[in-house]
């Protein structure tokens, strides 16, 4: 009896030493590390136009070691691009997501808690933009604002990263309030307030943590997508504005896959380890979904 | 036949103590799509002070149900459609939530069905303490702690559960904080949704033992809801016993176990395991009928051995058959009258 107590409560067990999780943020972590130690090892100076000689390959196709990633036909420097382009998208993602999630926070817990027509208008809009197509509007409305920094398209980006986190708020505080330890907390005197946020939240957090990996990947790849579509900022090199310009230059006919592909890959490195992160905490939130522990 | 007084209301039974909590004619009622679930209907019942009253009755019977009736705190769908709920003679059903909140947990607190569910996985137990005093009381940070200790002592919890999680807690210490947390603020009235049913054998005795304790030392009302008449028979005062919604019979313990008038009540304490004798499992006729539908006259004509005509027609009423003693069947109420003028119904 006493043995398998301790068993139990072995830290191995540990829901958060989910491999999936670990991994992936080890992986976004790494990334976001290249981008900020980046600056202090490499003059980013590089990533602006005609600061470099133009065409360059990379330095096992015969480059130079000035340049080690290459040149494009701008005269930027690849890595320095790169370098620049990484942290500039990361906070496109977080910026969006966490207005998202904010607003859903306070929307969803309005509509669980309250109910009644409160409910019925906030779900009904949160239904109503989740059926429209994101990335159409997107362009639309970047084609009528012209976007003079990420923080401003991050902020477009997150009219449409709310209705997520407002629907797994939503639900989650339906099912909370009938749990006995809410009830108890409502009969002791409790105020709504702290419910919400002492009692309530800190039991959604995997939930929460989960949809806003997901909101985070999610604006990474419409920010993306309007700056591969040239609708984005232009002045600050990103991941997007890279395939923008390396499209527009035809680089894939030109045969110049240092331009076209680090960015492709970053993005896919990203997307996967943030893929993980969201699986991995989808198993640490449903211990269903963990399968048999060893 | 004439002397029998069938027509005295629970209300106006004498009686001595005072009564800290009344409910009357209380109907509670689960809006389903099939259905109104009649869980309560027509509950009148009195606490006296410093007085544990049992509820007794199968499982889905209403018990819970009358409990949160009374903290104003049923589930949906589940509505209270009338009677009154009076603490100290003040009515609280269908006051605001802000007058509430004078009432609950300062007067009137819930040891819960199931300890397990009702602490919150992720806040230390001294936390989860002193949300509820402060929830009530401007405390100094200083006092908090002793407070919270002290509390421990009376319940008998070691003091190192002060910074532990629920999960680190066994179910009886759970049980334990439970009942720490229903005296944080010196109610008037406990009660307690069968608090020792999830426990082992021993470990009910001696949670069942604390409760009383607490309850001697605080001098409060208890209401113990509980399933295991055994138990009942030994920490309560009063049992009342409730059947399909409706309470079927209400009385001093010692004359229920010695006399049950109710054929229902009479069924329970027959059920009562002995070791003296083994006795065949008695088991009734006809199943607990449909609480969306319930019949016309008596709750407990299907499984009643004694049914008559007159008692599909016609719904009884409660008869008062002795001090603080009711029942709700004519006949029983009869039974036990003549019985009394025999002189044989003296526990
Ligand atoms: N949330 C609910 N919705 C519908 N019916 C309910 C609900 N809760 C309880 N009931 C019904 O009310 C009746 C009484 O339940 P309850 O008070 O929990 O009984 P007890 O505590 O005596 O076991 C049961 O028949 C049950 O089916
Ligand atoms: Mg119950």
């Amino acid at each position: 009896m006493e043995q398998k107590k301790v068993r139990r409560w072995n830290t191995w067990d540990n829901p958060w030493l989910n491999t999936k999780f670990l991994i992936g943020i080890s992986i976004v972590i790494l990334v976001v590390l290249f981008g900020l130690l980046g600056r202090i090892f490499w003059n980013v100076e590089l990533a602006y136009v005609g600061s470099s000689p133009l065409n360059l390959p990379p330095v096992w196709q015969g480059g130079v070691p000035e340049h080690p990633l290459g040149t494009e036909s701008n005269g930027r420097d690849m890595l320095a691009q790169l370098i620049v382009a990484i942290p500039s998208s990361f906070k496109v993602g977080l910026i969006a997501a966490s207005v998202g999630m904010t607003a859903g926070l306070v929307l969803g817990s309005l509509a669980g808690y309250f109910g009644g027509w409160v409910d019925a208008v906030i779900r009904t809009l949160a239904d109503a933009v989740v059926t429209i197509p994101t990335l159409a509007v997107l362009i639309v409305i970047a084609a009528f604002f012209t976007m003079r920094d990420t923080t401003s398209m991050a902020l477009i980006l997150a009219m449409f990263a709310w209705p997520g986190p407002t629907r797994i708020v939503r639900s989650q505080v339906l099912s909370l309030r009938e749990r006995g330890y809410i009830r108890m907390a409502v009969l002791s005197g409790e105020r709504p307030f702290g419910l919400m946020f002492r009692e309530m939240l800190p039991n959604m957090l995997p939930w929460i943590a989960a949809s806003i990996t997901g909101n985070i990947s999610g604006a990474i790849l419409g920010a993306t997508s309007l700056e591969a579509l040239g609708l984005g900022p232009t002045r600050v090199p990103s991941l997007g504005t890279i395939i923008n310009q390396a499209q527009t230059s035809s680089a894939l006919i030109r045969g110049m896959v240092w331009w076209w592909f680090p960015p492709i890959l970053v993005l896919m490195i990203i997307f996967t380890s943030f893929f993980l992160i969201t699986t991995g905490l989808d198993e640490i939130a449903n211990p269903r979904l963990r399968g048999l522990n060893k | 036949m004439s002397t029998i007084n069938t027509e005295n209301l629970i209300l106006d039974a004498p009686t001595d103590a005072k009564k800290v909590l009344e409910v009357e004619n209380l109907r509670v009622q689960y809006d389903t799509p099939r259905g109104a679930v009649r869980a309560a209907d027509d509950v009148s019942f009195y606490l006296k002070e410093k007085e544990i009253l049992g509820l007794v009755g199968e499982s889905g019977c209403g018990k819970t149900t009358t409990a949160m009736a009374i903290l104003q705190m049923v589930q949906s769908p589940g509505r209270i459609v009338g009677g009154q709920i009076r603490i100290n003679g003040r009515n609280i059903v269908g006051i605001p939530e802000s007058e509430l909140r004078k009432y609950r947990w300062t007067e009137l607190s819930l040891i819960p069905q199931g300890a397990m569910n009702s602490l919150n996985p992720v806040i230390k137990i001294k936390e989860q303490m002193a949300d509820a005093i402060r929830a009530h009381e401007n405390i100094k940070k200083k006092d908090l702690k002793p407070r919270i200790l002290k509390l421990f002592n009376d319940v008998g919890l070691p003091e190192r559960v002060y910074n532990m999680y629920p999960h680190e807690l066994s179910g009886g210490m759970k049980q334990r904080v439970c009942i720490a947390m229903s005296i944080v603020l010196n109610p008037s009235v406990i009660i307690a949704d069968e608090p020792t049913s999830a426990l082992d054998v021993v470990v009910q005795r001696v949670v069942a033992q604390t409760i009383l304790e607490v309850k001697e030392r605080l001098g409060v009302s208890m209401i113990m809801i509980g399933h295991d008449m055994g138990l009942q028979a030994q920490m309560v005062d009063r049992v009342a016993v409730m059947y399909a919604g409706r309470l079927v019979e209400i009385g001093p313990v010692m004359k229920m176990f010695k006399n049950p008038t109710h054929p229902y009540t009479q069924l329970l304490i027959e059920a009562i395991p002995s070791i003296k004798e083994k006795k065949p499992l008695k088991v009734t006729e006809g199943l607990t009928h449909d609480l969306r539908n319930t019949p016309e006259g008596c709750i407990y004509q299907f499984r009643c051995e004694h049914v008559e005509d007159s008692c599909c027609n016609e719904p009884p009423r409660m008869y008062q058959v002795g001090i603080d003693h009711f029942v709700s069947c004519r006949h029983a109420a009869e039974r036990a009258r003549s019985m009394e003028l025999l002189g044989g119904y003296h526990g």
